[in-house]
């Protein structure tokens, strides 16, 4: 019976995020893109004299915080139809900045103003990175060891862990995303920086009030199955973690948001895959010393060893 | 009605009181904190220049902080040196180089070198001594170390990726661009892996590396040797391991040229690292060239 | 209602038979997270007891006033507030350790063994009672911290506060991040079976 409602809500959140894709791409005329590590591929929009651009001197490529040391080309390859530039350095770039590239002078017209492209990883990919992240790579249960109150608390059935999970997602995300606003408008502007931990909680708490009154009117069904889970929401510390990551690592909105999601879902998987453990554990034979608690840190601790198995991982 | 008055009412009490015990908290810790901040910087810099305590420096020492700036104006973007004014000056100076590192101009700043160390109060100042609608963006900061007017040391505050996040380093050169020290100050690697990066055996391995060696070794994944392990444990402190201040720098010169030894389990920390001081390094050279150049050309008075 | 333990017997219900760490299982993340060495279990019980007895006097002396509708909001607030406080402090005078603890020290404020005690003993005791109580649930959590500080950085390191006394390292696997969980539950089954050990023999 709840089925499709969750189903719903996420097609929803899924069609949000993906609009902005398809509507940036197409905007893009000419673009550079790094290939490699020491590559830096450029298409021309429209495409010009081979010779000034297979000529290494003509580019100056730096990254954008240096733009005093420019990074020596040591081959630049014109593409058989003149569409694309690939340009070769010596020693690996540091692909995580933004880099500049300059063409000095188009062979063509000498008059022209040196034209400049940024290179710089995908935007979007870098705001799957840090959702990626979050969920799996830093999860904020298996790798930064916060929220365990609750999770351990809540992982003895697997109903009970998707329905907290589930909870706990939606009011991080609202909450991150009110923390955000206060955190960049009216606490960083005003120096009250030190008012964090009081601002952040009470946001939080408010979310949990608000979502608790608003569930009730709206969808009583809802609220009987998830009622019970927002007076924990509070008592976890991911959900106060995190506003205060975002506030620390100076992130923009889409970021919070994606922080925020990541650290929510990362939550409901290690929910779910320890409720199924513990579901099977019931059958096993566990020694006396063992029972309830210690055998589920056990657990815990061999699912956070298989979580490091995901740290170095770069993604984009 | 008269209840939701009486927990309006109590709240905002309730608030206010501890409104103020915040804020009075904050007032009286806040000055302690920059201040402990400042001592604790500074202790860091003396020991990497190789004094053990503030005192232990003798008065002739001085440090002389450079402040880069980025500029962006009409003509596109510049570089701008805030440089302390000669000896006696309360003023400072902004050079003002091209892409290129080409002498473009030098405008008086009025801000004393103590103001100086406030970003804010430069953020205010440098636009003002600019003029104009440019815009200048801080960079970073390095420090010139002398001793009785000679130049004796190169401090450079850094930060670079690590494995997980940003690692917050400063690094000291000796006036032959050779490594005079290195600290990690801030790190969130890996406690027991990565995290030993701030460990004696593994931040001194870069002590008395050349300009040349620095340019081109790497990591390896060989384990440390035994008497180079205990000739780094014993480098500039309590000295275990049994071993003199002669027999250690003799070690440590052996080892000079060679490739830093990877921490077991954390080749990519230790990897992150040597990338992040060769960078430092490199661009500090760099840019220290040009300015020298552009200060002795244009005859341009500093007391370094 | 009073309490009619004296106050060695709050403190000691704090430390024995309700131990947060052990006992109630609460306030499990920084068991995990930062247990590396005895040090660092010390630095953040007496953070938490700093928090935790201020926060019990503080309700108790006012329990009267406070409007029973708003208790929970009026718990967070007083906590929010002792936790600023002390990371502030903190900040000021320790920074080295400050700097090790992170985002702990702020997130005291989440820890559910506080609001527990307030809920359960500060708003109806006496303000002596109540601090008694909060200095026992303090030195509990420090405790537990702490011993577990001492297996993980004994085992891990062969160090006890720093000072060398194995020698050598015995398993370097204690002090990696994870192992925390492996130490909680250990020392959880341990402390079950010298129970069950109790009671059998108390039984024969």
């Amino acid at each position: 019976m709840m089925a499709p409602n969750y189903r719903r809500i996420l097609l929803l959140l899924l069609c949000g995020l993906l609009l902005p894709v398809a509507a940036r791409a197409a905007g893009l005329a000419a673009k550079a893109s790094f290939k490699g590590t020491n590559e830096i591929v450029l298409s021309l929009a429209n495409p010009a004299d081979a010779k000034g651009l297979g000529d290494p001197a003509n580019y100056r490529v730096s990254e954008e915080q240096n733009p005093d040391i420019s990074l020596p080309v040591a081959q630049a390859l014109v593409s058989a139809d003149r569409s694309t530039v690939t340009l070769s350095f010596k020693g690996p770039l540091n692909t995580r900045l933004t880099h500049l590239v300059t063409l000095h002078q188009r062979a063509t017209n000498k008059g022209q103003a040196p034209e400049t492209f940024r290179v710089s990883k995908s935007y979007w990919g870098y705001l799957l990175s840090i959702l990626v992240s979050a969920l799996l790579i830093n999860n904020f249960v298996f790798t930064k060891y916060l929220g365990l109150c609750v999770f351990f608390g809540t992982s003895k059935r697997k109903a009970t862990a998707k329905g907290m999970g589930i909870t706990f997602t939606i009011v991080m995300v609202v909450s991150a995303i009110m923390s955000w606003f206060f955190y960049q408008y009216i606490l960083k502007p005003y120096q009250l920086g030190f008012l964090q931990v009081v601002i952040f909680i009470g946001l939080v708490s408010l979310t949990v009030q608000a979502v608790d009154t608003v569930l009730r009117k709206v969808n009583p069904t809802l609220f009987k199955a998830f009622g019970v889970y927002l007076v924990l929401v509070i008592a976890n510390c991911v959900i106060i973690a995190v506003p205060l990551m975002l506030a620390d690592n100076e992130y923009n909105f889409l970021e919070s948001l994606m922080l925020a999601l990541g650290a929510g879902g990362g939550f409901l998987l290690a929910l779910y895959l320890m409720s199924s453990a513990r579901e099977r554990m019931e059958l096993a034979n566990i020694p006396p010393t063992f029972k309830g608690v210690p055998i589920a840190f056990i657990v815990a601790g061999q699912f956070a060893l298989a979580f490091l198995g995901f740290s170095g991982l770069k993604l984009f | 009605m008269k209840d939701i008055l009486t927990i309006i009412f109590r709240l905002t009490v309730a608030c206010l009181l501890a409104g103020a015990i915040m804020g009075g908290a904050f007032v009286l810790t806040n000055q302690a904190k920059r201040h402990n901040a400042e001592l604790n910087e500074r202790q860091v810099m003396l020991s990497l220049l190789g004094y053990a305590s503030v005192k232990s420096a003798p008065a002739s020492l001085k440090l002389y902080p450079i402040y880069r700036y980025l500029i962006t104006a009409k003509g596109g973007e510049e570089i701008g040196y805030l440089l302390p004014g000669e000896a006696g000056e309360a003023g400072m100076t902004l050079v003002i180089l091209d892409l290129d590192g080409k002498f473009v101009g030098q405008r008086p700043v009025t801000l004393s070198p103590e103001a100086a160390k406030e970003e804010t109060k430069r953020a205010a100042a440098i636009p003002a001594a600019l003029g104009g609608d440019a815009k200048a963006r801080y960079a970073d900061q390095t420090i010139v170390v002398t001793e009785g007017g000679q130049r004796l040391a190169y401090l450079l505050p850094g930060r670079f990726p690590g494995f997980k996040t940003f690692i917050t380093a400063m690094l000291a050169l000796n006036q032959d661009f050779s490594i005079r020290g290195l600290e990690i100050m801030e790190s969130e690697e890996d406690p027991g892996l990565g995290g030993e990066i701030v460990q004696k055996y593994f931040k001194n391995q870069f002590k008395a590396k050349t300009l040349e060696a620095m340019r081109k070794i790497g990591v390896v994944k060989t384990p440390l040797p035994d008497e180079y392990r205990r000739a780094l444990e014993a480098d500039g402190g309590t000295g275990s391991g049994g071993l003199s201040a002669e027999q250690v720098a003799k070690i440590e010169a052996e080892y000079s040229g060679k490739d830093i030894y990877a921490l077991t389990g954390a080749t990519i920390s230790s990897r992150s690292v040597t990338e992040g001081v060769r960078a430092m390094v490199q661009k500090f050279v760099y840019r220290l060239g040009l300015l020298d150049q552009a200060l002795k050309e244009q005859k341009i008075a500093v007391p370094f | 209602m009073a309490t009619d333990k004296t106050s060695l017997q709050l403190v000691t219900n704090g430390i024995l038979n309700e131990n947060p760490i052990f006992r109630l299982v609460l306030s499990m993340c920084p068991a995990v997270g930062i247990s590396t060495t005895v040090m660092n279990g010390f630095m953040l019980g007496v953070a938490v007891l700093f928090v935790q007895v201020f926060s019990s006097c503080t309700i108790s002396l006012f329990k009267n006033v406070i409007h029973p509708r708003i208790r929970i909001p009026t718990y967070t607030l007083t906590i929010a507030t002792w936790v600023t406080v002390i990371d502030m402090v903190l900040a000021a005078y320790m920074p080295a350790a400050y700097a090790k603890m992170g985002i702990f020290i702020k997130l005291i404020v989440a820890f559910a063994i506080i609001t527990m005690r307030l809920e359960m003993f500060a708003c109806k005791e006496s303000v002596t009672a109540s601090f008694w109580d909060g200095v026992g649930m303090g030195l509990g959590f420090m405790f537990g911290m702490m011993s577990l500080g001492l297996v993980r950085e004994l085992l891990g390191q062969g160090t006890i506060l720093g000072h060398d006394v194995l020698g050598f390292k015995p398993l370097l696997f204690f002090v990696l991040p994870f192992a925390g969980f492996f130490c909680v539950g250990l020392m959880m089954a341990f402390f079950n079976y010298i129970e069950l050990a109790y009671r059998r023999a108390k039984r024969a």
